[in-house]
């Protein structure tokens, strides 16, 4: 398999008026040509900043990418010039957010807006573009593209505007998609109707997915591997199946032991206690140790190592050093395929 | 069924909530919904945004006047001319949780004084001193601590500040909590120990939920019925292991399909019924049932006729045509 794009050891850091907000801290993955990797974890744990670090859209002025690497194509993204920067975003590299209004500009027709980045990285005329618009909202599900081409914003419901979002990010062929909790503000059936949507345009255009959720329901549809983050780090990497059926860190167990599941009979869920690590001070050792339940005295002063599992998988937990104590994951954890 | 014996706690019969929204418009949130809420249980109501979820609840609470139709608390009608003493008792007895924690908490309160609120009002301490070591207990009770009690809103995160607005609920020592959305904007890891919350409480206190929300899989997991709602209407409403094996409302079904199971075997075998299009106006609706614009089903019946709300098996109610043996009876 061909490494499209590989972050190493990411630190981001904000500086703000408490301090130094250790936001992501050490993330190392990669991306595939053609897949669909999932980052799940909760909020704040530095899922958003990681993307955005990807893209470069960190404000200049407050944050910083203090050490690692972002590679795509050979290129360092992280250290590369704004101009070069340029080519990139919304060609080689679309994001995509949760609020697909944070995106479209609420003055601009959708047909202006789609051929925008058209015109302007791929030299596009005028009519080109246009057609090019058409078919790319055809392409997004959207009736009578020709008509709404010439309509703003507001006349879309928020699921057909999600579609102009995923047009316009997929509008230069990019190689790679970032979309940051894209259903989350959509409601079921909507969200439904937009992961089939995904699905559907990976397999016409083979654009490789990093998909930011926290809903594990969405994982399981969508991706094909997944990374588990925690206090902006990266806590468990796997395939869906590893990380679904044979987790191996707690926090991993803890999330899926909090949700419900619809076929379940246990009637109370096993809630992780306590919150997530406050990023100002985070803790020495692992993220997760305060919260979890098998933490022993080395997980508190010392961050673990991640450590293979299988070609696939890894994790960052004590609990696989030779020398820890077998434990295994509680039975709420244990999801179907898995029992 | 046991609901068969159970007591009523709650009659909603044809409850209606319409906004005018300009001069000639109207929005029918709620039309005509009818149903019963049993003393203990937790009813799930769920449905996609706007469909009138909290219209409902609120319109029970008499936050919202009702355009039309009946609430019965114990048999005594909600909505009318009151007298302010009774009003204060409906006040006490029916409580609210909010979604926004962030939102339903005055940032200028102490947290004591935000829970106290309700004591203050119903006269629930005699002295400061009791009102005090209430406030403790109640702080205790939803898994905070007396430390906090001085504390301001944005001093917590979203659980806890969801944990104070249960404190401020349960001050007054009501029968009645309608929880609207209460864990929609938390963590999935603290969703757990909210619901967590919420059935111990119900299991100490005897406490009657009306639950809304729109994730499925978490209403079904803490309700014993479960209705679903769809642009107005009521259109389902059943025991919740009954509804969600064997929904009989073409909406319903779509509406589980569609949620994604955190099982990737599951999802790679799943067929869903995507539904098509969007959710029509609720100023316009569709004649006949709302849903027929979107269903896989709809005959022709469905755009000429509304269809009855109906017991279609014992506990079982559902608005579709194709349940109605009448209609099956003509012969389509
Ligand atoms: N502009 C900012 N200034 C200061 N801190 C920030 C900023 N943006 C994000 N953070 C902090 O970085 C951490 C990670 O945030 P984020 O990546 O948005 O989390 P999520 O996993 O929910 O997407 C959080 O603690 C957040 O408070
Ligand atoms: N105060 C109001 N004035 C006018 N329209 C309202 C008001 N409150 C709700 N609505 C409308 O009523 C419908 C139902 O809303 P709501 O009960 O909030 O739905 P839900 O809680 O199911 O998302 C929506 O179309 C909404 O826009
Ligand atoms: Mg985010
Ligand atoms: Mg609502």
């Amino acid at each position: 398999m061909e490494k499209l794009l590989e972050l190493k050891n990411v630190h981001v850091s904000f500086h703000t008026y408490g301090g130094e907000v250790k936001a992501v801290r050490g993330v190392s993955f990669h991306l595939e040509k053609g897949e669909s990797l999932a980052i799940v974890g909760e909020s704040g744990s530095g899922k958003s900043v990681t993307s955005k670090a990807v893209m470069r859209l960190l404000p200049n002025k407050t944050s910083e990418i203090k050490e690692g690497q972002i590679l795509f194509e050979g290129k360092d993204l992280a250290r590369l010039p704004e101009k070069g920067m340029e080519k990139i975003r919304g060609k080689e590299i679309s994001m995509i957010f949760q609020d697909p209004m944070t995106s479209l500009n609420p003055t601009m027709t959708i047909g202006k807006q789609i051929m925008e980045g058209l015109r302007k990285h791929q030299n596009m005329s005028k009519s080109e573009a246009q057609e090019r618009a058409i078919n790319l909202l055809k392409l997004v599900g959207i009736p009578n593209p020709e008509i709404r081409i010439k309509e703003y914003p507001h006349q879309f419901s928020g699921g057909m505007r999600q579609r102009v979002v995923i047009a316009i990010a997929l509008a230069c062929n990019p190689k790679v998609l970032i979309a940051d909790e894209p259903t989350t503000a959509l409601d079921v059936t909507i969200q439904a109707q937009i992961l089939d949507l995904m699905r559907d345009l990976q397999k016409k255009t083979g654009t490789a997915i990093i998909l930011i959720t926290h809903d594990l329901g969405v994982v399981a549809n969508l991706a094909q591997r997944v990374a588990v983050m925690y206090g902006g780090t990266i806590v468990e990497t796997g395939t869906v199946d590893e990380i679904f059926y044979n987790p191996k860190h707690p926090y991993t167990w803890g999330l899926l032991s909090s949700m419900p599941k619809l076929n379940a009979e246990s009637k109370e869920l096993l809630a992780i206690p306590g919150t997530p690590p406050d990023l100002l001070n985070p803790p020495k050792g692992c993220p997760f140790a305060a919260r979890c339940p098998h933490a022993m005295q080395v997980c508190l002063n010392h961050m673990p190592e991640s450590t293979k599992v299988s070609s696939t998988h890894q994790a960052a937990c004590w609990l696989l050093d030779e020398r820890a104590p077998k434990v295994e994951p509680p039975e709420a954890a244990l999801v179907g395929g898995a029992r | 069924m046991a609901t068969m014996e159970r007591e009523k706690l709650l009659e909603v019969k044809n409850l209606k909530k319409h906004f005018k929204v300009d001069r000639k418009a109207v929005l029918k949130a709620v039309d005509d919904v009818s149903f019963d809420i049993y003393k203990g249980e937790t009813l799930g109501l769920v449905g996609e945004s706007g469909c009138g979820k909290s219209t409902t609840g609120r319109t029970i609470i008499r936050l919202y006047e009702a355009t039309d139709g009946e609430v019965l608390y114990e048999g005594k009608n909600v909505h009318g001319k009151k007298s302010a003493r009774e009003l204060k008792e409906f006040n006490r007895k029916m409580q609210m949780i909010f979604q926004d924690p962030y939102a339903s908490l005055n940032p200028r309160m102490t947290v004591k004084d935000i829970i106290a609120e309700g004591i203050d009002i119903h006269r629930l301490a005699k002295n400061s001193k009791e009102r005090n070591e209430r406030v403790y207990e109640l702080l205790e009770t939803v898994g905070l601590n007396k430390d906090h009690a001085n504390r301001y809103p944005h001093e917590f995160s979203g659980g806890q500040r969801q944990r104070i607005g249960i404190a401020r609920a349960l001050a007054v020592d009501p029968d009645f909590i309608i929880a609207d959305e209460p864990i929609s904007a938390l963590d999935v890891s603290i969703q757990a120990q909210v619901v967590n919350l919420l059935m111990k409480l119900q299991k100490e206190r005897g406490l009657t939920y009306l639950f809304i929300a729109h994730d499925l899989s978490m209403v079904k997991h803490i309700s014993d019925r479960v209705g679903v709602m769809y642009l107005g209407n009521l259109v389902e409403l059943a025991g919740s292991d009954e509804l969600y094996e064997e929904p009989l409302h073409p909406y319903t079904q779509a509406l589980l399909s569609a949620i994604p199971v955190p099982d990737p075997e599951v999802e790679r075998s799943r067929e869903r019924i995507i539904l098509e299009g969007d959710l029509p106006s609720p100023i316009n609706p569709p004649s006949g049932c709302r849903f027929r614009t979107r269903c896989p089903h709809a005959m022709d019946v469905c755009a000429r006729v509304n269809p009855k709300w109906q017991e279609a098996r014992e506990g079982h109610w559902v608005a579709c045509h194709l349940y109605d043996q009448e209609f099956n009876k003509e012969g389509k």
